[in-house]
């Protein structure tokens, strides 16, 4: 099963929420689409899954949706039904659908122990952690073998330190099942660790759709390259003044180069353009300051020895 | 020590002008409507033993009949009130916010007195009524006598339809302040997963509105049981109705026999006491999932 959405386009009384979002979904491919809160991420979602209808465009499925190959949305807060057990849950779908006690038990009985939730099997929704909560949604989902899973904001009910292992089990998850998964959400970083290719939602429009790291590191435009991450901007009349920098994106317009931290590479040298400003200590990695030709660009380097002060040459290196 | 002292005595004193008149009326009605069941207090002298009343009630099979039957036209018009309560709360938490305002009609039985609402069965069901008349207009019966006797068969009948007419919007109103809370995206996650419009009501919806039909149960079923009015204008002699009985016992009889309306008005207040902890243990059992909400 793949998609297309196509034009598609919302408004709410006078206020366009999305417009014209073109992009394409593979079979077993996890997209992201990210942007700030309120960008209309959710809408797109509920269009997608025939929640809600779009003003004009449409979404485009390889394969006849029906009831027994369905669109489902895991949503924020993951909508579990309260008076029902864990296992209950996760086998409403096998209920629904009128299958035999004995295979559903066996189904949820293996959906379980693949979510590691053998144990809460018995537990009610309000006796879950908030990520035991989020493995039950979506047992509950892959149970019924959906066409497309669609997760609304996975890591925003998570601990800091639970996003990136969910957003890594949803990414194996998704791939042990197969089922082509689009999930919006605002942690990018979460994002670009699980997704194939992601979308970015800004202004009401789709404004870059690729692969995340050339959506990072070969951002279409200032505003997604700021987005997403810290980036420098060089102006282009002072591109020569970093050392042995080819540049492969310089514009024609005139417009600066855009450098990611991670793509200037500093060297200490006492007849060097530039001076360290700050230097900040940030757990893997260090950011130093440097300041060169009235502007100052952010560097990250796993290299601590520099000092404030420092002479230094910047590098743009391509990542 | 003090401080809690000073604290509940100025609690005791804040709250004394709602628990002065509940001390007084209700407390001090049920002690004297028990004192008398025993011969206490009674208006005349009471020559006989303390349990002379119960005994007289106990071994009377007018009382049993008149009990079972009591509890039937409440059991059914207090089921079937919460029944199309929570089914119509339903259905009108379901509309358009346009359509879910003109909805609220649905309260006007609410503000009528029950002794109106009684009036408004008799007038549309009884054999000389506005249905009546309408059938034998519309040729489906001879005569407005053959209009089937639906008030006074003798299974109360008109009873249960007053009861469930007055009782539907209680069980309505109590219903719809649970799904006003309730979240859609429930309803939407189980169409999703494949489930139909019964198994959406019946596994998702229903344990949700399932406290406010539990409760306004408890107290239709208990009103049903032990109101006076409605028996009055729509009930039959022969079964008639607990509250019925007694009023004929205080009323119509020699004061004498006034022990004995007390006696039954004392078991019918234990009964009720019995049946809220029995109902609520049961449902407590029942619904354990949703009381961990």
């Amino acid at each position: 099963m793949d998609l297309a959405v196509r034009s598609v386009s919302k408004r709410y009384k006078n206020n366009t929420i999305i417009e014209e979002i073109c992009f394409d979904v593979g079979p077993r491919e996890l997209v992201s689409i990210v942007g700030p809160s309120g960008v209309g991420k959710t809408t797109l979602l509920k269009i997608i899954a025939g929640l809600d209808t779009p003003d004009t465009g449409r979404v485009i499925y390889s394969e006849p949706l029906s009831k027994k190959h369905p669109v489902i949305i895991v949503f924020q807060d993951y909508v579990l039904f309260p008076s029902m057990t864990v296992k209950d849950n996760v086998g409403f779908g096998l209920k629904a659908r009128h299958m035999k006690k004995r295979q559903i038990t066996q189904q949820v009985d293996r959906m379980l122990a693949y979510f590691q939730l053998t144990r809460q099997a018995d537990q009610y929704p309000a006796q879950l952690s908030a990520g035991q909560k989020q493995r039950v949604a979506i047992a509950r989902a892959m149970i019924v073998n959906p066409a497309v899973l669609l997760l609304d904001e996975p890591f925003a009910n998570l601990d800091r330190n639970l996003k990136m292992e969910t957003a890594r089990f949803i990414r194996s998850t998704q791939q042990e099942f197969g089922i082509p998964t689009i999930s919006v959400t605002h942690d990018l970083e979460e994002a670009f660790a699980m997704s194939d290719r992601i979308g970015v939602l800004l202004d009401r429009r789709l404004q870059q759709f690729d692969t995340p790291r050339q959506v990072y590191f070969n951002s279409v435009s200032q505003k997604v390259a700021q987005f997403l991450g810290p980036v420098n901007l060089i102006p282009e009349q002072y591109l020569s003044f970093f050392r042995g920098s080819r540049d492969p994106a310089a514009p024609a317009s005139g417009n600066p180069v855009m450098a990611r931290p991670e793509n200037l590479v500093m060297t200490e040298d006492a007849n060097g353009p530039g001076r360290i400003t700050e230097k900040t200590f940030a757990g893997h990695y260090t950011v130093y300051s440097v300041a060169m030709k009235n502007n100052t660009y952010t560097v990250y380097s796993q290299d601590d020895r520099f000092t404030v002060g420092k002479q230094v040459t910047l590098q743009i290196t391509p990542y | 020590m003090s401080w809690t002292n000073n604290r509940s005595g100025r609690l005791v004193s804040g709250l004394a002008p709602l628990l002065l008149p509940y001390l007084v009326l209700f407390c001090g009605g049920v002690m004297l409507t028990i004192c008398q069941s025993f011969g206490v207090f009674t208006p005349l002298p009471h020559a006989g033993a303390a349990f002379d009343a119960y005994a007289k009630i106990l071994t009377d099979p007018a009382f049993f009949t008149s009990f079972w039957f009591s509890l039937g036209v409440a059991m059914v018009s207090a089921f079937c009130a919460v029944a199309a309560g929570a089914f119509l709360a339903y259905r009108v938490w379901q509309l358009p916010a346009k359509l879910a305002n003109a909805a609220l009609i649905y309260k006007i039985p609410l503000i009528l007195p029950h002794i109106s609402v009684a009036f408004v069965v008799l007038v549309f069901w009884s054999p000389s009524g506005i249905l009546a008349s309408m059938a034998h207009s519309l040729g489906f019966i001879q005569t407005m006598q053959d209009f089937p006797n639906i008030l006074y068969s003798g299974w109360g009948l008109g009873m249960v339809l007053a009861y469930t007419l007055k009782g539907t919007p209680f069980a309505m109103l109590l219903v719809l302040a649970l799904l006003v809370r309730f979240d859609v995206r429930q309803i939407q996650t189980a169409a999703m997963l494949g489930a139909s419009g019964v198994r959406i009501f019946f596994s998702i919806v229903l344990p949700r509105m399932a406290p406010a039909m539990h409760t306004s149960f408890i107290i239709l079923f208990l009103y049903g049981f032990g109101a006076f009015d409605i028996p009055f204008v729509l009930g039959e002699s022969r079964p008639g109705m607990l509250s019925i009985h007694v009023y004929n016992l205080y009323f119509k009889h020699d004061l004498a026999r006034r022990p004995e309306a007390m006696a039954i008005l004392t078991m019918m207040f234990f009964f009720a006491v019995i049946f809220i902890i029995a109902y609520s243990k049961i449902v407590q059992r029942l619904d354990n999932g949703v009381r961990k909400l």
